[in-house]
C-alpha cells in the first residue's frame, strides 16, 4: 500500500468524522450531546494529523495529537463541571434554557412544546415461579450454637 | 460522472441523510436517511477504494475499521437518548484508536483508549447518570435547525473531499504534496521504527520540552478551574435563575448575570 493512497484514506475518514461532529455540534440540544460532537471532531483532526506525520516522516503530527489528548482531558473536566452546574440552576440539559445569553440582536428562540412521545407498554421480563419453596425447619433457623 | 460531479452528489445525498437522521420531532424517515448517508458515504470511499490484493488481509481489517467508525460516528451524533450517544461515541473512540495504530501511531492508539475511552467517557456517563431525568427528554427529541445543520456538515465534508482529490483529478497536473509521492515511499520511515517510544519520548522530552511543561500547567489550572466551578455549588433554590421557556426572564434580576 502506498503512502499517498493511505493519507488520502485517513484524510477522507477524518474529513466525515469532523463533519459529522459538526453536524451534532449544531443540531444537538443536550449539552452533553454537544459535548461529545466536539470530542468527536476532535478525533478527525488527530486521525489527519498522524496521516500528515506518516506522509512527511515526522514526529510533529502525533505530537500535536498527543496535546489534543491533554487539552481533550482539560476541556472534558471544566466542561462537565460546568454542565453539572447549569444542570443544578435549571434542572435540565436543554442548551435552549440559556438562551438569554444570546446577542441583543437576535430573536428569541420560541420553542414549540411537542407532543408527548406515545407510550409503549413496556414488557419486562419475568421469572415463572420454579418449584416450591422448601419447607424450613423452625428449630434449625433459630438455633445458635454456643457462642 | 465526472468526479465533480460524484462529490456532489455525494455532499447532497449526505446531507439528506444526515437531516433525515437527526431528532426533528419526529422518528419518520430515520431508516431512508441511514441508507442515503451509506449511499454518500460509499461514493466518497468509493474514490480511495483501490482493494491492494498484495495485503488482502490487511485491507479487509481497515475498511471495517472505517466503517465501524463512521457508522458509530453517526450514530453518536443522531441517538435521542444520551446514554446511547455516548456508547455509539465509545464504539466511534474505539474505531479511530484501531486506525491509529493501524497507521503506526501505536501510544497514541493505546492513549486515545485509556484517556478518552476510559476517563473521559465514563466521565460523560458518571454526569448523565446524575444529570439525567427520567426517560426521553423534550429536548433530545428536537434538535436545533436540522436541515441547515445537516448541509453545513455535508458541504464541508464535500469541500474537503473535494480538495483532498482535487490536485490529482481536476488540475491535472500533480502539485503540492501530491508530487511528493515518489519521495514519500522511498524516504526512511523513521516514523514507523521499530523503538516506537523511545523515539516518541526522545522528541517529546527534547524538541517539545516547553509544550510539555506548558501543557502540564494547563492540566493544573484546568483542575483548579473545575474545583473553583464545582465548590460555588449550586445557589438556594428561591435565587435560581428561571428564565420562561422561550428564554426571558421572569421578574426583575435575580438571574445570574
Amino acid at each position: 500500500m502506498n503512502e499517498l493512497q493511505l493519507l488520502d484514506r485517513y484524510l477522507l475518514i477524518g474529513a466525515l468524522l469532523f463533519g459529522i461532529g459538526l453536524v451534532g455540534f449544531l443540531s444537538r440540544r443536550n449539552m452533553i450531546v454537544m459535548f461529545l460532537a466536539a470530542e468527536m471532531m476532535l478525533q478527525g483532526v488527530s486521525l489527519s494529523l498522524v496521516a500528515w506525520g506518516r506522509f512527511h516522516n515526522d514526529w510533529g503530527g502525533q505530537m500535536l495529537v498527543i496535546f489534543i489528548l491533554t487539552v481533550a482531558a482539560c476541556e472534558a473536566g471544566i466542561a462537565l463541571a460546568l454542565v453539572l452546574m447549569l444542570y443544578h440552576r435549571s434542572g435540565k440539559l436543554d442548551i435552549a434554557f440559556w438562551q438569554t445569553l444570546r446577542e441583543a440582536n437576535q430573536p428569541r428562540y420560541v420553542d414549540h412544546l411537542l407532543p408527548d412521545e406515545p407510550v409503549r407498554p413496556e414488557h419486562w421480563p419475568s421469572l415463572p415461579t420454579a418449584g416450591v419453596e422448601p419447607r424450613q425447619p423452625i428449630e434449625e433457623l433459630i438455633h445458635r450454637s454456643h457462642v | 460522472m465526472t468526479p465533480a460531479g460524484q462529490i456532489a452528489l455525494a455532499t447532497v445525498l449526505l446531507a439528506a441523510g444526515l437531516w433525515l437522521q437527526l431528532p426533528r420531532g419526529g422518528g419518520r424517515g430515520r431508516a431512508l436517511g441511514g441508507v442515503l448517508a451509506a449511499v454518500a458515504v460509499g461514493i466518497l470511499l468509493a474514490r480511495v477504494v483501490q482493494f491492494n490484493s498484495a495485503h488482502p488481509v490487511a485491507e479487509t481489517v481497515f475498511w471495517l475499521l472505517a466503517l465501524t467508525t463512521i457508522v458509530s460516528a453517526v450514530g453518536a451524533v443522531t441517538m435521542r437518548s444520551p446514554v446511547y450517544c455516548a456508547l455509539w461515541f465509545a464504539v466511534t473512540l474505539l474505531g479511530t484508536a484501531a486506525l491509529l495504530l493501524f497507521d503506526g501511531a501505536q501510544f497514541l492508539g493505546i492513549a486515545t483508549v485509556v484517556v478518552y475511552a476510559g476517563a473521559i467517557l465514563v466521565t460523560f456517563l458518571f454526569v448523565l447518570m446524575l444529570a439525567q431525568p427520567q426517560g426521553h427528554t423534550y429536548y433530545d427529541r428536537v434538535g436545533w435547525e436540522p436541515m441547515l445543520s445537516a448541509c453545513t456538515g455535508a458541504l464541508l465534508i464535500g469541500l474537503l473531499s473535494a480538495s483532498i482529490f482535487a490536485p490529482a483529478e481536476v488540475g491535472g497536473d500533480a502539485v503540492g504534496w501530491r508530487a511528493d509521492r515518489v519521495a514519500a515511499d522511498a524516504r526512511a520511515a523513521e516514523i514507523l521504527n521499530g523503538e516506537h517510544m523511545a523515539h516518541l519520548g526522545g522528541q517529546l522530552f527534547s524538541r517539545y520540552l516547553v509544550a510539555v511543561e506548558v501543557a502540564g500547567t494547563l492540566l493544573l489550572v484546568a483542575l483548579v478551574g473545575a474545583v473553583a466551578i464545582v465548590a460555588q455549588g449550586s445557589p438556594p433554590v428561591g435565587q435560581a435563575f428561571q428564565p420562561d421557556i422561550n428564554g426571558s426572564r421572569l421578574g426583575g434580576g435575580g438571574g445570574p448575570l
